[in-house]
């Protein structure tokens, strides 16, 4: 249970005395409840405090890092079931497979592929996080060909599938100085698994059909002394899939630490390849750590990439879109200005809807520190000032001839501040919701212009 | 079925009525209206009758005091005859001052057990000095010094060098009896700095008196008390001078950022607050030199622009002000018009937005001298905020926007003669009754006349709880204006200026904006240290919205938290009273300056869980109506 | 290793919804929807077995759609021209009910007025025995003028009419009581203003089984996490007990997904987005599947092969072994 500011700041010496950095002891404790500061930070917090206050320390999912030639992937570290109540950390790892039973070109090409392929979304670019490479051969020889193979055109982190501890020796060997994670143990192999994983650093996957066996199985190999592990849960439907991913991930967070590990979902291997897409979008959404598809397509790729950005994004910090002058449906100079903040759902929003009615426009994105309209003008940051500010930053008047600049309805209130600020603008007010833009564009927006 | 008779006093005949009968309808029968404004339906207190013979059942004593009930007080549209009674039905007026006395605040008074000699940081001592001789070759200065070690044991005194300048004269002239009046307030023990020297007979003879100063961001308030008795002697208030320069601090700080903005405002402000020390001084028949100490709160805006102090950072983020907790300084060193060298004493603030008006609000509040959870607001343009007990206080600061100030708003205006300042609607014909400030025909309506109006609308059903004007009603009052659907509170026929006062949706939005951040505010701040805003023992309210403002209709709309009625205290303008009060005693300074260090204060700007607060506020009353359980049994 | 399953132990539930009456019950629909009633988090089999799954909608235009992606005209060909026709292949291609929505122009160009929407929907109700969802054109006035007409044309449909938002619900939720339809409400991604219309459309009487919400949900790419979370939350509320978070969940991935440049857009764009129409497809169906996973009752789809990869995963997830 979690204490509340006060609760905690009762446990505190109440001094004010600043050297925290905080100007009170409350404002300590506040931050200290959120997680956002250590206890240690308090340089005259008494033992019985300490001891009070150092509740669930240790996080209660192994933070797990797989590591190629330089690249690296971050799983576990989770701490809530929902990603509204905090923040999902740790992106979970998007991999694709590859068969040891491809010719040696084909496996080249397609590692090549896979690590070259990057996409653009909102400025950040999204990359595949590693491969997975399938003993399916059954062949230690022809494995081993593989990694190289694989090496040789790609530094990703590397997931090396297989049951038999011979075959995936012979590829993990080859791995030095790398961290790659093996799927792995299960309860015939685990013995000798963990003391392959041991020998080269790797982290090792527990493969098991029920709750029960994999505890059982990650306690064993904690025995043997292997710490970084990966949950491989076997249901192999979308239901249960998703019951086990929940109970796992509800029991960890209970600080149940035979499945406080981040887990790893296969989503390949349907007939109907597009099948993947629903698999990982779960996959992606209810709680696994790293997802391995069994095909490269782009066109796939790109949307799960996404989904994982948008899933994963920290719920209490605003996307902020970059402010300035945008165009949208190739606006003339004799086209309105639509002024609305750079809250990326807001510009969103404003931006799909104008787009939709077909009318050019321009769109005026002010900085307001990335908050919605209505905040943005409850917080001070979205008003007359401001959006006098971007009309002269990103030289609107240079760049439109008809002066209507049309206000978001919600802050009618800024229209007059906004005429004296602008003299020679013609200030509207629009609709408070973007989804009526479109008929007030057509109809007020569409009564001739006012050129100045 | 029993037959009572209702006897109305300066009526002659008494009416029989059966029982059950209401007085209201006892009186048509007698050939008396009493008007009832909300439409009988209990909730405007507009037809107080006082029962002098026999009893009535009283179905609600809403609006009635304790002591109206038990003075005979009922309402006429809730009493049930059931025997009978004699009644007295006062005149209209009566009951309008009753009702608009309901909330005055307190005034300001002595604090109990007042000793200067306790309390009060100046002293002032009478000297007779043995004249030098070629014997005596001791200095002027290192005589006054001796002397007054000797006789008040005062070890170290410091002086201005313009008072050494004077010293010499001044001994001589007063043949060596002389009379001081000093300050210990900062000073180590045993020490005190030199605030005036004169012959003795003349410095006997002066009151020893101070001034408590508000500077507020619209009204400057000024206190004169005697420092012995702790009286006060006068008072004066006038508007900020500064208010020509823009009505609120941002637009301030941006006028004293350009140009000569900042001398220009500090001069604004110095002119009316000297103004004002001429004034309190002549009321009393005392001259300004004769003050020595001024104590004054304001807000970190009116502070920093007083001393002349750049406030640009205060408005840009990170919100940080130049000096929270300024130096004791001079008369001299800050302009006032009083002793040059009388103590010039501005109090501690917080934050930016959380200044010295609130932290002497909560000393004046007693917030700190109980155990209760107390929350202490102050509301116009800023919407400031405490909460605590003597173990710890949280504040915080939202913007409300302007409509509780009266503008902002379409027929916005401020608190004065015409402003609407309370509405009652029927709620079967939509027509409203108004009472309006100075009793005149209504020009525009004031913020707490909003509030009112906002609640009327509600509870009568012409507003939804998402705050639209329902326009299938069936009411001539409700239309489509210029400014989209309105609501006509006065019509042109009804109005000063022979123009309809209405509001608009986008006023009502405007309002429903405003009590959203404040509610916000209070959400997050008991949200932030794990209190249950339900579980607030005391409201305290200060500043001048305080003493317009009717709970139950804030209540109504979800400004203030439903709490039972007594939990709510209106106290004035605290910031004066706090200033008073650190003026008379130093451990009210004291505590005044453990307030502001002990106060933690959330930025909520920087709180994401605002936000929330605020949408789920921007409902009538609420979007979880179970927060507000007594406006939930009337809507429903 | 004995394991005790933590189980969450909901106090409320979604409530259960019927959208469609057959001639028995008043109308003259072959079949009908039920929707709701989960005391869990979407299929948490092991708390409670689903009562009902959620379904899938297609949605048709009352003429033929100006601004849809050609992938889309493509996939339904000429019946495109004729809702009853569109209705027809919709029911073919797998939906489980069909949502109308109604423009602003007619097929030849003339404004839409109340009867053009009257005869769309007739002509929909014709082509299909599905249950049918009617949505005006999104402007207030017209939205109630063509709700009502088709409301009183209807009685007994026992349709979902909207959009009901906050600025704009009286007439349609009038026009629902009045003739024993249901409505659904729209409100822009925040669970408070969820919340706040239920109340406002509760409040003039309308039984909380007869309304559905729209909590509005950004495509994938657009804000999708808002409405993911938005929808995680209300859902959460409901089982905590709110009634009024209680409302089955409709949502739009077909038009959200076919706003998007990445599904509308085939040439011009970055080859690492791939081919068009499969991730035009994809981009329809990952949303639909998140939401899905989210809480959705009701996902409105607008490209075929989307209802059968749809149809797949709640298969999939309706399975217990």
């Amino acid at each position: 249970m979690a204490l509340t500011g006060i609760q905690i700041y009762k446990l505190l010496p109440q001094t004010n005395c600043k050297e925290c950095g905080f100007p009170t002891c409350l404002a300590f404790a506040m931050k200290l409840g959120a997680k956002q500061v250590e206890l240690s930070d308090c340089p005259y917090v008494t033992e019985e405090a300490t001891a009070q206050l150092a509740e669930s320390a240790a996080p209660p999912i192994r933070l797990i890092e797989l590591v190629g030639e330089g690249h690296q992937i971050r799983v576990g570290n989770e701490t809530v079931l929902f990603r509204h109540e905090k923040t999902f950390y740790n992106r979970p790892g998007l991999l694709i497979s590859i068969q040891d039973t491809l010719d040696e070109t084909a496996i080249e090409q397609l590692a090549k592929t896979v690590d070259a392929y990057g996409v653009d979304y909102v400025g950040v670019d999204l990359r595949i996080d590693g491969l997975a490479i399938e003993a399916t051969s059954g062949d230690a020889a022809r494995f081993a060909e593989a990694v190289r193979a694989v090496r040789r055109v790609s530094d990703l982190p590397l997931v090396l599938v297989g049951e038999d501890p011979a075959v995936l020796g012979a590829g993990v060997e080859l791995l030095e100085g790398e961290k790659p994670l093996l799927i792995g143990a299960n309860a015939r192999n685990w013995d000798s698994m963990a003391e392959l994983a041991l020998q080269n650093g790797a982290a090792l996957g527990a493969t098991a059909a029920s709750l029960e066996e994999l505890a059982e199985l990650t306690e064993q190999l904690r025995s043997k002394g292997v710490e970084d592990i990966v949950l491989h849960p076997g249901a192999a439907r979308m239901g249960p899939t998703l019951a086990m991913q929940t109970q796992i991930r509800r029991l960890a967070l209970k600080n149940f630490r035979p499945l406080g590990y981040p887990t790893i979902e296969f989503v390949g291997g349907s007939d109907d390849g597009r099948q993947q897409a629903v698999l990982a979008t779960q996959a992606i959404s209810k709680y696994a750590g790293l997802v391995v598809l069994d095909a490269f397509s782009p066109e796939l790729l790109y949307p799960l990439l996404v989904l994982r950005e948008n899933i994963y994004t920290d719920p209490q910090k605003p996307i902020q879109v970059q402010p300035a002058l945008y165009e949208i449906n190739n606006p003339t100079p004799q086209d309105p200005v639509l002024v609305t903040t750079n809250f990326s759902i807001t510009y969103f929003s404003v931006a799909n809807e104008v787009e939709g009615s077909g009318i050019p426009a321009w769109l005026l994105v002010t900085d307001a520190e990335g908050m919605s309209v209505l905040t943005a003008w409850a917080a001070g940051k979205f008003d007359a000032e401001s959006i006098a500010k971007a009309v002269k930053q990103f030289d609107v008047a240079a760049r439109v001839e008809r002066h209507d600049i049309v206000l978001p309805g919600h802050v009618a209130v800024l229209s007059g501040e906004l005429e004296e600020e602008l003299p020679d603008w013609n200030v509207l007010v629009g609709p408070r919701e973007a989804v009526d833009l479109p008929a007030f564009m057509k109809t007020v927006l569409s009564e001739g212009s006012t050129v100045h | 079925m029993a037959q009572h008779s209702v006897l109305f006093e300066d009526h002659a005949e008494p009416v029989t009525v059966r029982a059950g009968t209401l007085l209201v309808e006892a009186a048509r029968r007698a050939g008396i209206e009493i008007r009832q404004p909300c439409g009988g339906q209990g909730r405007c207190g507009r037809c107080a009758v006082r029962v002098v013979g026999g009893r009535v059942r009283r179905r609600s004593i809403l609006r009635l005091s304790e002591e109206d009930v038990a003075a005979g007080y009922a309402l006429a549209c809730q009493a049930v005859v059931e025997e009978d009674v004699s009644v007295v039905v006062p005149p209209a007026d009566q009951i309008e001052r009753r009702l608009s006395t309901d909330h005055v605040a307190p005034e300001v008074t002595v604090p109990r057990g007042y000793a200067r000699e306790q309390s009060q940081t100046v002293e002032r001592a009478l000297l007779r000095l043995a004249p030098p001789s070629m014997d005596d070759q001791t200095d002027d200065w290192a005589r006054l010094r001796t002397a007054l070690r000797i006789q008040n044991g005062i070890d170290h005194l410091r002086a201005s060098l313009e008072q050494i300048r004077a010293l010499g004269g001044i001994l001589r002239a007063s043949e060596w009896q002389v009379g001081l009046t000093y300050d210990t307030a900062g000073e180590p023990t045993g020490s005190a700095r030199l605030i005036a020297i004169g012959p003795g007979a003349a410095i006997a003879a002066d009151p020893l008196v101070g001034l408590a100063i508000d500077i507020g961001t619209t009204t400057v308030t000024v206190l004169l008390a005697d420092l012995d008795s702790g009286e006060v002697l006068s008072r004066a208030a006038t508007y900020n001078e500064q208010i020509t320069r823009g009505e609120d601090v941002i637009s301030r700080i941006i006028y004293a950022s350009s140009g000569d903005g900042s001398d220009e405002l500090k001069g604004l402000v110095l002119e009316t607050i000297n103004r004002l020390i001429a004034t309190v001084c002549s009321k009393a028949g005392i001259g300004p030199g004769a003050v020595v100490k001024a104590t004054v709160g304001g807000n970190s805006t009116m502070m920093h622009l007083l001393m002349g102090i750049a406030a640009e950072s205060i408005r840009l983020e990170p919100f940080i002000t130049s000096i929270n907790a300024p130096p004791l300084l001079t008369a001299r060193e800050i302009g006032f018009t009083m002793c040059p060298d009388g103590t010039v004493d501005l109090l501690p603030g917080v934050a930016s937005y959380m200044g010295a008006d609130i932290t002497a609000g909560v000393l004046a509040s007693g917030l700190r001298s109980s155990e209760e959870t107390t929350l202490f607001i102050d509301i116009g343009t800023n919407g400031e905020m405490v909460l605590g007990s003597s173990q710890w206080l949280v504040s915080c600061a939202c913007s409300a926007g302007p409509a509780f100030e009266g503008s902002g708003v379409v027929h916005g205006m401020r608190a004065d003669r015409g402003a609407i300042e309370e509405v009652w609607i029927d709620g079967r014909s939509f027509e409203p009754t108004l009472r309006v400030i100075g009793e005149g025909r209504p020009r525009g309506i004031c913020g707490s006349g909003l509030i009112s109006l906002v609640a009327e609308m509600f509870i009568t059903g012409i507003l939804d709880k998402g705050g639209h004007i329902d326009e299938t009603l069936d009411t001539p009052r409700i239309r489509r204006g210029s400014h989209g659907v309105e609501y006509v509170v006065a019509r042109r026929d009804e109005a000063a200026d022979g123009k309809d006062v209405s509001i608009t949706a986008v006023d009502i939005d405007n309002l429903l904006r405003a009590k959203a951040a404040v509610y916000a505010g209070f959400n997050v701040l008991a949200d932030r240290v794990g209190v249950d805003l339900a579980s607030v023992d005391r409201v305290l309210i200060g500043g001048a919205f305080g003493k317009y403002i009717n709970v139950e209709k804030a209540v109504d709309i979800g400004l203030l938290p439903d709490l039972a009625w007594d939990r709510f205290d209106f106290l004035g303008n605290t910031s004066v009273k706090g200033a008073y009060l650190s003026l008379l005693d130093r451990a009210a300074r004291e505590e005044v300056a453990d307030i502001a260090s002990s106060m933690t204060y959330i930025e909520l700007s920087a709180d994401n869980s605002f936000y929330e607060a605020f949408t789920s506020a921007m409902f009538l009353p609420h979007t979880d109506l179970s927060r507000f359980p007594s406006v939930e049994a009337s809507v429903t | 290793m004995q394991i005790e399953i933590p189980k969450d132990n909901w106090q409320g539930s979604v409530n259960t919804v019927t959208l469609g009456a057959t001639p028995e019950e008043g109308g003259t629909r072959t079949r009908t929807v039920t929707i709701g009633g989960q005391q869990t988090l979407p299929f948490l089999h092991f708390e409670q077995t689903p009562p009902n799954r959620p379904v899938i909608a297609l949605e048709i235009t009352a003429a033929r759609p100006g601004d849809w992606s050609p992938v889309l005209l493509d996939a339904w060909g000429d019946a495109i021209d004729d809702p009853g026709n569109w209705a027809g292949a919709c029911e073919s291609a797998g939906a489980d009910l069909i949502v109308l929505s109604l423009g602003l122009t007619e097929a030849d160009g003339r404004s839409a007025d109340p009867e053009s929407a009257v005869r769309a929907t007739k002509s929909t109700l014709g082509g299909t025995g599905l249950p049918l969802i009617v949505l005006g054109p999104g402007q207030a006035e017209l939205d109630n003028d063509f709700v009502i007409a088709v409301a009183d044309a209807t009685k007994g449909e026992r349709l979902v009419l909207g959009l009901c938002e906050d600025s704009n619900y009286r007439t349609i939720v009038a026009a629902a009581m009045a003739n024993d339809h249901l409505v659904v409400g729209r409100t822009p991604m925040d669970v408070n203003l969820a919340k706040q219309l239920n109340i406002l459309i509760t409040d003039m009487g309308l039984p909380l089984d007869r309304i559905v919400m729209d909590p509005t949900t950004g495509a994938l790419g657009y804000g999708i996490e808002y409405g993911y979370s938005v929808m995680e939350r209300l859902r959460i509320a409901a089982l905590q007990g709110d009634a009024m978070t209680q409302l089955p969940l409709l949502v739009n991935p077909g038009a959200e997904a076919w706003k998007t440049k990445e599904a509308k857009v085939g040439e011009g764009v970055p080859d690492s987005w791939g081919k068009w129409e499969e991730r035009a497809s994809n981009w329809e169906t990952v949303t639909a599947v998140a939401l899905i996973e989210a809480g959705a009752d009701i996902v409105v789809l607008r490209h075929p092969d989307s209802v059968t990869r749809v149809r797949n995963a709640l298969d999939e997830l309706m399975a217990v072994g």
